[in-house]
């Protein structure tokens, strides 16, 4: 990556030239519109869900979709339509925190291994390379197991098992900019090390880890998901597109729009995320831009 | 003649709309192109719920591996097909009660050993269930022969099975069952004392002729079976966990016969596939709420009582369990002795009393867990149990654990409510045997400890008469329920399919005696 030769903060304007990018992508602008969707759908969820999520009416089990419920109902008699927004709600309270919290960890120990002395740089590597040697599902099933399911479980479980990713990429970033010219400049001119990494290095960084946050997302959707299909995500009877899709996958031979329920916002959100990630990456990185 | 090759660019955005295309497709009815084969005309398959583990009864896991010994071994008795519990002759020409610890029987003697083991006697008979008792064997099925002594040898195909105390259970349990199956003393010895995964030595009307692991259990016809020859050549076992799969196979006319999900029942009560038949079998099953006595959150009868009459097994039954089962009285399921008529409580919650009984308690802010297991039919009982708790202000947080961890929970001393159902063999000694005071804390989660329940148990088990055995077992289910720690729920139900060439063999409770199975 070509590093940035000035210290200045993404403008407003660079943002929107970001956008403009983006939006100049068919797949980015779909990934833009999906996440957007997801994501205010999410935020607006208590006022667009036309019934409570969790409100029983066993009469009306298991029903197709109809005007009266646009995506049917469970075998509880729950809107379905009511659970996949607030589902999304979940997915999202998942998977931002996890992975903003991996990325701001990351990121600082990151920085400060590529940055600080030789000796830390090892003790961290060699805390990164322990972390990410737990294969994350497995690491998942066995924390769950031992304090049990919760959306703080799962939510501390993709951040744990993420911040090695994020640390790593940073410090390489932090290594290839810590003998630029104007980080020596700096430092000849006393600046302390806080100013030099918070100041200086931090925006030329950020931008990489964001288009890689952007691309983690869905796998920590899909993980809560997964989780959540399991048995072992969010505690019934919050709603959960995986839980959906456990449910609707058990009881397919009689109604078939659980699982359409529940599967459906998994495939976009992944595709949305993606989508957007990859624009991003495509628009941040001069040099696929310049190849573009 | 030019060819010209264009560029094609690998990426991951070409990947990601393959991809697409791909789900797409894949979304599409599976439909097109499928085709279904129809089953042979000589071979019986069958589906099987997991697949075998052993071929020795000592080690066999349950009915898994007794689907398969059924067939290729032979007991003195057989469980009898049809709705009533029952049995009849199998290995035995004479079998008879001469006093409540002593039973004779006399073997026939047309049935011989596969591998040049020679003809069956009374010392295999007598290894057989020796080795089922012996600490040596380690068999986890040694609880099913009861009190058993010994089997006296006193004639090459004669004896008597010794009990050191009377067993009821031995006639319904011990010898039709798993434990009952008689193996070939000379094959064991031979083989070092233990059976693996292949036969030493078979008897039955079937010979295992072959195990594909995870995939078929094949038995052939023994061509030295001088018994009522079985009707079809083959049996082909196929172990599917999942019923919707089974029924899939079933309908696309892979599959002969194979238990169906409660679900889809009343989609084949309006009509079978293929000219199958339908066959709703009582289930002996128990699913029920228990309540950890020990814990401190539960020691109040009065707040116990509550959860008992707030939880409405109706909508239960009809949410999660489709309306296709019905309400238990207890452990004991309709058809054993000891199963109540009615409970001390309706199935149908009565929130009043309920309200009442918890006002009554001064318990207020009453929060609780409930540990269930991760599969859906628990986990919506769970939350029906959840919101009809709720309606008389009891929070109730429903924990969903991996089968693994459900099953470590008797030592967990954080236990509050449990939603635990165990399986059952058609004696309610069996049932009985997991909630007296000396198993608290292994199988009995609730911690119930009572002398008159653990009395009842053990004389119950040694009462022959069956109508004394019918009302102490009843005793021992009001006893649980009067102590506040148990709401009972269903018995489940085991529902079956079978193709229409098939003449089924079932137990009363639907499980498939396949060495019967006859054919159109």
């Amino acid at each position: 990556m070509t590093v940035a030769a000035t210290n200045t903060p993404k403008s407003q304007s660079e943002l929107g030239i970001i956008l403009k990018g983006v939006c100049k992508d068919p797949l980015g602008l779909m990934g833009l519109i999906i996440v957007g969707t997801i994501v205010i759908s999410a935020l607006l969820a208590t006022w667009i869900v036309p019934y409570d999520p969790i409100a029983m009416n066993i009469k009306d089990r298991m029903q197709g979709p109809s005007f009266a419920h646009l995506l049917g109902t469970d075998q509880l008699g729950r809107d379905t339509f009511s659970r996949v927004i607030m589902g999304g709600r979940v997915a999202l309270k998942v998977a931002l925190p996890a992975i903003f919290g991996a990325m701001a960890i990351g990121l600082t120990l990151g920085m400060i291994a590529g940055y600080g002395p030789k000796w830390l740089d090892n003790l961290l590597m060699l805390f990164f390379d322990t972390i990410r040697s737990f294969p994350t599902v497995m690491f998942a099933l066995a924390v769950v197991a031992l304090v049990g399911p919760s959306l703080q479980t799962v939510v501390i479980v993709v951040m744990a098992t993420s911040i090695p990713t994020y640390g790593r990429v940073a410090r390489t970033q932090t290594l290839t900019l810590r003998n630029s010219e104007f980080i020596l400049a700096e430092r000849s001119m006393g600046a302390k090390m806080s100013r030099i990494l918070g100041v200086h290095m931090l925006p030329n960084i950020i931008g990489v880890l964001a288009v890689l946050a952007a691309m983690d997302i869905p796998g920590v959707i899909a993980l809560e998901a997964g989780l959540s299909f399991l048995g072992l995500g969010v505690k019934p009877p919050t709603p959960s597109w995986g839980a959906l899709l456990k449910d609707g996958y058990a009881l397919i031979r009689q109604t078939p729009w659980l699982v359409i329920a529940g599967g459906l916002p998994i495939i976009l959100a992944t595709l949305g995320f993606t989508f957007l990630g990859e624009s991003l990456r495509d628009v941040v990185d001069p040099k696929l831009r310049k190849n573009r | 003649m030019k060819l010209e090759y264009a560029k094609i660019t690998m990426n991951r955005r070409s990947v990601l709309r393959g991809a697409s295309a791909l789900g797409v497709a894949a979304a599409l009815p599976a439909t097109f192109g499928s085709q279904a084969y129809a089953a042979d005309g000589n071979t019986l398959r069958v589906r099987s719920y997991g697949d075998m583990s052993t071929m020795d009864p000592a080690h066999s896991v349950g009915v898994v591996d007794e689907e398969i010994h059924g067939s290729v071994y032979n007991k003195l008795i057989q469980y009898k097909p049809g709705k009533e519990w029952g049995w009849q002759m199998d290995a035995a020409t004479m079998i008879e009660q001469v006093d409540p610890t002593h039973i004779k029987f006399a073997l026939r003697d047309d049935i011989g050993f596969t591998n040049g083991f020679g003809s069956m006697s009374a010392e295999d008979v007598k290894f057989s269930y020796e080795r089922i008792i012996d600490d040596a064997t380690a068999s986890p099925n040694k609880p099913d022969m009861g009190s058993l002594s010994h089997v006296e040898v006193t004639g090459e195909r004669e004896g008597t099975i010794v009990l050191n105390a009377p067993f009821a259970p031995l006639w319904s349990i011990a010898l039709p069952y798993i434990t009952g199956n008689i193996v070939s003393k000379a094959a064991v010895e031979a083989a070092g004392g233990r059976i693996g995964t292949d036969p030493v030595a078979e008897s039955g009307p079937y010979l295992r002729s072959n195990w594909a692991p995870k995939s078929k259990t094949t038995l052939t016809r023994n061509p030295d079976w001088k018994g009522d020859a079985p009707a079809w050549d083959n049996i082909e076992i196929l172990p599917i966990d999942d019923e919707n799969t089974a029924e899939i196979g079933f309908e696309a006319g892979e599959i002969d016969f194979t238990r169906v999900s409660l679900g889809s029942v009343e989609r084949y009560r309006a009509g079978v596939p293929n000219g199958g038949t339908l066959i709703e079998n009582p289930s002996l099953y128990y699913l029920w709420v228990g309540m950890n006595l020990d814990h401190p959150k539960l020691q109040n009868k009065k707040l116990r009582q509550a959860i008992q009459y707030a939880i409405d097994v109706p909508s239960i039954l009809e949410a999660a369990y489709f309306g296709a089962v019905e309400a238990s009285t207890g452990i004991i399921a309709p058809g054993l002795a000891g199963n109540r008529a009615k409970g001390l409580i309706a199935p149908e919650a009565d929130f009043a009393k309920a309200a009442q009984l918890l006002e009554e308690s001064g318990e207020t802010n009453v929060s609780l867990t409930l540990d269930v297991i991760n599969k859906t039919t628990f986990t919506t009982t769970a939350q029906i149990i959840q919101a009809t708790l709720a309606s008389i202000g009891i929070a109730l947080e429903i924990n969903v654990l991996e089968s693994g961890a459900f099953w470590e929970s008797g030592s967990n001393e954080n236990l509050q409510l449990i939603l635990n159902r165990y399986s059952m063999t058609p004696d309610p000694y069996y049932a009985t045997s997991w909630f007296t005071s000396e198993q608290a804390g292994i199988w009995n989660w609730e911690k119930f400890r009572n002398d008159e329940f653990d009395q009842i148990h053990k004389a119950a088990a040694e009462e022959t008469d069956v109508a004394k055995r019918a009302v102490m077992y009843e005793r021992a289910q009001d006893l649980m329920e009067e102590s506040g720690a148990y709401r009972f729920i269903t018995h489940e139900a085991s529902p079956v399919v079978h193709s229409a060439g098939v003449i089924p063999a079932l137990r009363p409770d639907g499980l498939g005696l396949y060495r019967y199975f006859g054919k159109t």
